[in-house]
Parts: structure tokens; sequence; C-alpha cells
């Protein structure tokens, strides 16, 4: 399959490295010689140097042939444009980034169905998602909507002190009583391993877990993990991100501390927020900080558009017994890093626009996924089709590719936590956690 | 540098050159000259070696442009010394230093050869040696691309540093499918002109050995008097042709099979090259009628045609000692060995893109001198030639210049006369073959000292790889930071109990 992704930032080269990966044959295109070199010497991809908007440059990357268009340059505009001419060309699906709310509202006279674009992402948006879905739970690290929020997957760390430390998923299994939740990955050093019964928890592991939404406070417990809503939240950058988390906080009766550095911004918060505190001072003052009282914050979301700030001031807060961090940052390599120093979870804004459109793109024969930050692993949903020669089989029994586990089956609104005597039925939603290296075959046994 | 990735790839580069040696074996069969142990033996090694360094160290996933470097080079040199062996262990070439310059000469499509008498070694073994001439020509990494499903990640630095070059067009968006294409171009045309050298009269043997040795420019014939052996003016010209074909970038092939006739006739790249060797072959034409080689027209335009686009491609098939011809004659061939074919294509040499480039820098600062604020671009097809080309064009070009100035004083240093020594060096570097004097068309290099043949060995793989890639293996700087590789099995006890 051939893909045309234009704008070799973040995003394009995210994109770039996981479709080749997977077997697209991608052309890039970008203005920038430098970066189009670049991206040439590091993915196996084709780079073309021109402009995105020009059908004559797209002509070069033989747009005739591609069946999907994604534009993430930096301006909204030449995204659009470009995606216009895509659909000239013929291409089936489009994509594109788009900061500029007229675009985005369905009532704006130019928005993505008019322009006949199949999805319009916006980064901002895509990330306040992120940050509220994550601020919901305390202690978890990552949480991800399944099979239309019936069942959830999250991630949990294990820290030295607790009490499942040592103990093998097979004993664990014994342990849970009533509660059906599957362990699907646990990553230990950066490495994702797909567990078996016999694998002990070890303290520092990333624990993925997946559970039904109503089980989760018991599972919970059983992990000796606590969870509650914030009720005390301070936002650092009070930015379009900003804005947006405080006013879904808000609406959630939570204290929001909103600190910005800009007098002016802060007047427009003020502004449009409700009852929330706005504060104006830069978010590396500490003596502000303490003073307003984030030692005593449940949550400390830091997204101004500096790394530095976010990440100073967030450890600071820690330091002084704020109880968990969500940081914004633009530059993913530093992410695995981040963990080390305390912050609970580092979110990229890129990272989080390329992998909604990586789900999006796998729409078909999969219908959602979500790639974990931090590890080489995705979870996928596939539906099971009536001809598929495996239904009415036993999960057992069903040769599925190394490096891939199932989480959940979603069966006429019901989650069923699976174990190897699950029978497959057609309609039937598999929930299913992956190694990125064997989606392909997960695919291929799925297409069947 | 991660060592790891290196010994994972040059593992499995050696399991295909074991395969790549089992073919020899059906040929050794069919004809009864009993090497088939010899290359069951080798096989058998090559294959343990691969295997052992595939099962032994743990691969790395990213293989940056370091890594690219070190695998092509090391590839190369390591390929080379498992394609010796059966030469050695054959005991045909009883000297170490020899075989693996015959190897090499085979690999790097030199066409060099070491032997007095060809038709001694056997139908397998030279089999064997045109074979190497055809898994290197297009490049034997280049073709583990093509096959193996292993080289993902990493393929594009491997692709740019075996075909070096500097333009380059790709034809698919995935490195494998233009691998896939360009070899698949190539055993197109390897076919065709079997084909039509068989209807010339040749036994298949004789015509698939010719093929693979013209298709990649390489030179090594069936006979010691090379092409002329067969004394047809038929299977002249058919090699004449496809040497030319050879000669030409192959991605122009690919266009051209797809019907883009246009787009390859505006090449000018493809334009200089018809007009260098015309413009040659019509020089050497005139020198050789009043110098009175030949009888008769006929006869002059056949051997003439032969010699030039044999040395302009870079193959070095002989069917006329041009030693002997006109002294201007030959300074124009020895001229010609410099540039080399084109740029893509399976030929050695500078490569007629660089010297393009080179003539129009040269107009630019003519034009400067004229008019000292005009501004100036150069463009090459319709596109603008960055400066970073040109100056990677100049890097290259003097460096060619030091490698052959010192090449050529260890040579003459241990006592080879200059006109045999000087060509010697340009006819490896270039991956020509033949030289004049004492390595010319009826020569061979038997009796070049055992160093110098090192020396034009490493001349060989270095023209093949086009210089860079072979010239940072050697700087320290290239090898710091390197990261020994790790076993397989240790790493994964270790792992586990963490």
């Amino acid at each position: 399959m051939r893909s045309i992704i234009v704008g070799a930032g973040a995003v394009g080269r995210h994109l770039c490295a996981q479709l080749s990966i997977e077997g697209h044959e991608v052309v890039l295109v970008d203005k920038d010689l430098q970066q189009v070199r670049r991206a040439e010497r590091d993915f196996n991809i084709m780079a073309i140097e021109g402009n995105g908007a020009s059908a004559k440059v797209l002509q070069e990357a033989q747009i005739e042939k591609a069946d999907l268009f994604i534009a993430v340059t930096d301006i909204d505009e030449v995204n659009l444009i470009a995606c216009i001419l895509a659909k000239e060309f013929g291409v089936t699906r489009k994509i594109a980034r788009v900061r500029n709310e007229e675009y985005l509202s369905s009532s704006s006279p130019l928005n993505e169905y008019r322009l006949g674009i199949d999805l319009i992402i916006n980064p901002d948006q895509v990330m306040t998602n992120e940050i509220l879905k994550i601020s919901e739970i305390s202690e978890a690290f990552e949480v991800v909507d399944l099979a239309k929020g019936e069942a959830v997957l999250v991630g949990y760390d294990i820290k030295e002190a607790n009490p499942v430390c040592g103990i093998s998923l097979a004993d664990l299994k014994e342990l849970k009583g009533l509660y059906d939740f599957v362990v699907v990955a646990i990553v230990r050093d950066g490495q994702t391993v797909i567990p078996r019964g016999g694998d002990q928890i070890l303290p520092g592991d990333k624990l993925y877990i997946v559970v039904r939404r109503k089980d989760m406070a018991a599972v919970e417990e059983l992990l000796s993990l606590r969870s509650k809503a914030p009720r005390k939240v301070f936002i650092i950058g009070g930015g379009d991100v900003g804005l947006r988390v405080a006013r879904a906080l808000e609406s959630q009766k939570v204290e929001v501390y909103m600190v910005e550095a800009d007098a002016r911004r802060c007047e427009l918060l003020a502004d449009s927020l409700q009852h929330s505190v706005v504060l104006n001072f830069d978010g590396l003052d500490a003596h502000d900080l303490i003073s307003e009282g984030i030692d005593t914050a449940d949550l400390v979301i830091a997204v101004t558009e500096s790394d530095t700030t976010n990440i100073l001031s967030s450890l600071l807060a820690k330091h002084h017994g704020a109880k968990k961090s969500i940081i914004r940052i633009s530059r993913p390599d530093f992410i695995p890093l981040l963990g080390k120093l305390g912050i609970d979870v580092a979110l990229s804004a890129r990272l989080v626009a390329a992998n909604m459109i990586l789900k999006f793109i796998r729409r078909g024969a999969i219908t959602s996924a979500a790639s974990l930050l931090g590890s080489d692993a995705e979870v996928v949903e596939f539906i099971v089709r009536e001809k598929w020669p495996h239904v009415g089989r036993q999960l057992h029994s069903i040769e599925f590719p190394e490096g891939v586990n199932i989480g959940a089956v979603a069966r006429r609104g019901e989650v069923i936590i699976p174990s190897g005597n699950t029978v497959l039925q057609a309609a039937d939603r598999l929930i299913i956690f992956a190694i990125k290296d064997s989606i392909p075959l997960l695919e291929r046994l799925m297409t069947q | 540098m991660k060592i790891g990735g290196i010994t994972t790839i040059l593992g499995w580069l050696l399991i295909f050159l074991a395969l790549a040696l089992l073919t020899p074996i059906g040929v050794s069969l069919y004809y009864g000259d009993g090497m088939w142990r010899v290359f069951v033996a080798v096989a058998a090694i090559t294959f343990c070696c691969g295997a052992g360094l595939v099962a032994l160290f743990k691969g790395e996933d990213d293989i940056g442009h370091r890594e690219g470097f070190a695998v092509v080079g090391l590839g190369w040199l390591v390929a080379a010394f498992f394609g010796a062996m059966p030469y050695y262990l054959s005991e045909a070439i009883p000297s170490f230093i020899d075989a693996y310059f015959e190897a090499m000469s085979g690999f790097t499509t030199t066409g060099s050869t070491i032997l007095e008498r060809v038709e001694a070694l056997g139908p397998s073994l030279l089999f064997w040696r045109a074979l190497t001439h055809w898994l290197g020509g297009m490049g034997i990494i280049v073709l583990s691309l093509a096959i193996l499903p292993i080289l993902g990640v990493g393929g594009m630095q491997l692709f740019q540093a075996e075909m070096p070059g500097p333009t380059k067009d790709r034809l698919a968006p995935r490195i494998q499918d233009t691998a896939r294409i360009l070899w698949g171009v190539y055993t197109l045309f390897t076919l065709i002109e079997t084909l039509l050298l068989m209807l010339g009269g040749m036994s298949f043997y004789d015509a698939i050995c010719h093929s693979f040795a013209t298709l990649a420019t390489g030179g090594f014939s069936t006979k010691t008097a090379s092409v002329g052996g067969f004394a047809s003016a038929y299977i002249d010209y058919v090699i004449v042709i496809f040497m030319f074909l050879a000669g030409m970038n192959f991605t122009l092939h690919y266009r051209l099979l797809q019907g883009k006739w246009r787009q390859v006739f505006r090449n000018e790249e493809l334009r200089f090259y018809i007009m260098m060797g015309t413009g040659a072959a019509c020089l050497i034409l005139i020198f050789n009628y009043i110098y009175g080689t030949y009888d008769d027209i006929v006869q002059n335009l056949r051997y003439t045609l032969f010699q030039v686009w044999s040395i302009v491609t870079t193959t070095g098939f002989g069917t006329a000692d041009f030693d002997q011809w006109h002294p201007a004659a030959r300074i124009i061939l020895v001229s010609l060995m410099f540039i080399g074919g084109m740029a893509g294509s399976t030929g050695g040499g500078i490569k007629h893109v660089r010297l393009l480039i080179f003539f129009k820098y040269a107009k630019i600062q003519v034009q400067k001198l004229i008019h000292p604020k005009s501004v100036n671009t150069m463009k090459l097809d319709g596109h603008r030639v960055p400066d970073d080309v040109i100056q990677s064009i100049l890097g290259y070009l003097s460096l060619y210049i030091v490698v052959a100035a010192v090449a050529t004083l260890v040579v003459t240093g241990q006592g080879v006369d200059i006109v045999t020594g000087f060509t010697a060096v340009i006819a490896t570097l270039n991956n020509i073959g033949p030289g004049l004097a004492g390595v010319g068309p009826v020569q061979n290099y038997a009796d070049i000292p055992a160093l110098s043949k090192v020396v034009l060995t490493l001349c060989m793989v270095a023209g093949r790889l086009e210089l860079y890639t072979l010239a940072v293996l050697l700087v320290p700087a290239f090898w710091k930071n390197s990261h020994p590789p790790r076993l397989r099995f240790v790493r994964g006890h270790a792992a586990k109990r963490r």
C-alpha cells in the first residue's frame, strides 16, 4: 500500500517509522532538503523535497498510486490544500492536522465534510483528552478505553513496597477470586514481555492489565493500588491545552489553580474560567508555587510551551509533596528518562496525534488501536467476521503469532475476560495486546 | 557503532554466499571435473561461519550509516576471502594471495587475472569465476537486500554504501522493492544475452559465463584468448551491445521497460556516455586506419568498437591486442579507463556523471571570470545540483588521485616498470581488467610481486565501493565508541533473572 505523508516534523517522522515497518510504501514530502535527507537516511522510505500543496510535487510522489494521504505540516492551510489536491487525485483516505478551530466546528462553512477530508486532527484537543483520561485515576500512568469504554486497559507502576512483588501470575490468578482480569504485558527495563503464568511480578515493572471498567476498583485493591479523583489540581501553562483541561476539570468540581506567566493571557483565562484561581507568575518561580500550596496538590499538569519549565516545575512540585505529575514534552526521546526522574506521565503532543492517526488508518480490519507510550506494544481491536475460519473454536486451539495476547472479548455489549477455553463467535470484538512487529502477522491471521 | 548489527548481517551474507557456492557443484557433476568435493567443503565452511555469526551474536535493530559502511566494506573483504577458497583448496591456484586477487577481481567485476592459461582451471571453477562477477556486479549486499527479509530498517544505509554515486534515483519507496527491480532487470538482460550468444553458436555453458561477465562489466572469459577466442563477428557485436547496456544506469533500463523513452533519452549523463564512447571510437578508427593496423574497414570497425566499449564500460573483454595499436589510440583508451560507466551501472571508474558535473563546474568558473557578478546554478536533467554534491565530487576526485598515486608508488617501488605499474593501478582501481605493457590484453598479472598484488586487490575493492566506503574503515575515529556484540544466549538468561 502506498502512503504519502506531507511534513517531516515529529508526527510525520513517527508515522514514517511506523508505517514503513508495517510494509507500507511510504513517500514523504517536505520542503526542507535537510529534513528530507535525514528521513531518507533514517527510514525505509522515499523522500521528496517540495511543497506538499503543489500538484506537481504530488505527481512526482506518484499520488495516483496512493490510497492514504496524511498532511501533518505546521501550517493548517498547507495541510488542507494538500488534502483537497489528494481528493482530486482520487486518494481514498485523507487525514489533515489542523489547529484552527474554525475548520473543526461542524457549523463552519469549511469543515471536514465539505472539504472531503476523512479525519481532521487537532493536536491540542487530542492532548487534552489524553490528559483528562489519565487524570481520572491517580495511580495509573496509562488508561485506554476499549470496546466503547466497557473495558479499560490500565498501566500501573509496581513500586518496591508493593505486596504483589514476587508473586507469579498464576498465583495472582488464584488470589483474584471473582474478578476477571488479564495481565496482558509487563514492561521491564524498557522491554515489553508478553507474560506467561510462571512469570513473577518484580518491583519496577510496569503492568498492563485489561479489566472491565466496573471491576477496576476491586482490581486496584487487589494490587494494593489506590485511586481517587484528584481534588486539587495545579495547571502550569495557560495555553490552549491548559485552558481546555481547566474547563473540563472545573465541570468535574475539581479545585483548579492555573499558573500563567503572561499577564494578558491571564486576563483572558480569568474571563473564560468560572471558579478556577488564575495566578500570574512564572512556572519556575518556586517561592510563589509553594506559597500557593502546590505541595498539597493531588495532581500537577505542566503544559507550557517550554519543556524545561514543564520538567522543572513538576519535579519541584513532586519534591514538595504533590502526588502526581503529568507533563507535556515536545521531544519524545526524553520520555523514558523522565520516568526515572520521578515524573509520572510525560506526553508528547505529536506522538499522541500520530497514534490517533495510526488508530484511524487501521480502521477496517482493526477497529481501534492505541500505542502505549514508552513501550513497543500496541492495543488493537478486531471484529471477528462471520467467514473467518476460526469462528466457533476455542482460543487455545487458534495459533496466534508470538508476542500477542488476547485481553478481552466484547460480545453484544458485554465484556468477557477470556481464558483458553473461551469459544469465539462471529461479531465478537477481540481486544488484543501485541508487540508492534507481530501486528502484520496478526492482521494476516485475522483477515484469513 | 554497534558491532552486533554488523556481525548479524555479515552472517546472513555468508549464508547467502554458501548458497551461491552450491551452484558450481551442478556444473562439476555435469562435466565430471571432480571439483564438487571442494565446493561442498567450501559451502559448508562458509555456511557454518555465517550461521555461527547469526546464532552467536544478538542482532541490532537500528543500523546507522556507520554500521552500513562497516557492513559493506567488511562484507566485500570477507566475501572475497570465502570466494577465494575454491581456487586455493582445489590447488588450482597454489598461492592464497593469488587466489584472493582472483576472487576479488571477480566480485569487484574487474576481470584482471593471474592465470597464465585460463582453461587449466576446469569448467566448475571457471563457472564460479563468472558467477562472482555476476553476484558482485549489482552488489552482493543489494542482492541479499532483495532476497532476505532480515534487512528492514538499515536497508537504506547498506544500499547507499554499496551503490554509491552522486545522484540517486529511487525506483520505489521501499528499498527492498528498488533492489528487486534492479536485480530483475539485471537477470532479464542476462537471460536475453545468453540466448543471443547461444544463437551465435556458443555452448550454453560459455554463453551463460560470458553473459555473467558482460552484464556485470567484469571481463572474465572461459578462454585465455577472451572473446577473441570465439572468432565470430556476431558474438562480438552481441557482446558490444550488452556491454553498452551494462554500462548504463539500470534505473534507465527500468524506465525504458516502462515505456518512458523520452525521459530516458533526455538524460544528460546518457548522452554524455554515448558521446564519449562514439567519439573515442571514431578517433581510434582514424588512428588505426592511418597506422594500418587492420587491412579493411570492416575489421577495423569491429575490433575498435569492441575494445572501446569494453574499456568505457570497464568490462575488459578483449578481441584484439590494443597494446600494439597506435600510441595515440592507446592513450585514448587509458584516458577512457578513468571515466568508467554511468552512475548506477555495474561499471567502475569515476563515472560519467561526476565528470559531467566537474565540466559544468569548470564552465561556471569561466562564466564567473567573464561576468564576476553573475549568479550561476548548476542543473542536471533540469534539477538543481546542490552545492554539497559538487563538493563531494571534488573531494572524491582528490581522494582518487591520492589513492592512484600512492598505489602506483608502491607497485613501481617494487621494480615494476612505469607503464605496467601505472596502468595496472588504473585498470584495477577502475575495475577494468587489462592495462598496457606487462598487464596488457594478452598478458596477465602473474608476474606482479606479491605485495603489489595485495595493493592492487585493495584498489579493486576501493574502486568498486567508490573509495569513501573503504576509506572510512581505515580512520580510527570511525571505530571509536563501538559496542561489542552481545552474545545471544547469555543475554536471554540475564534478562529473565533480573
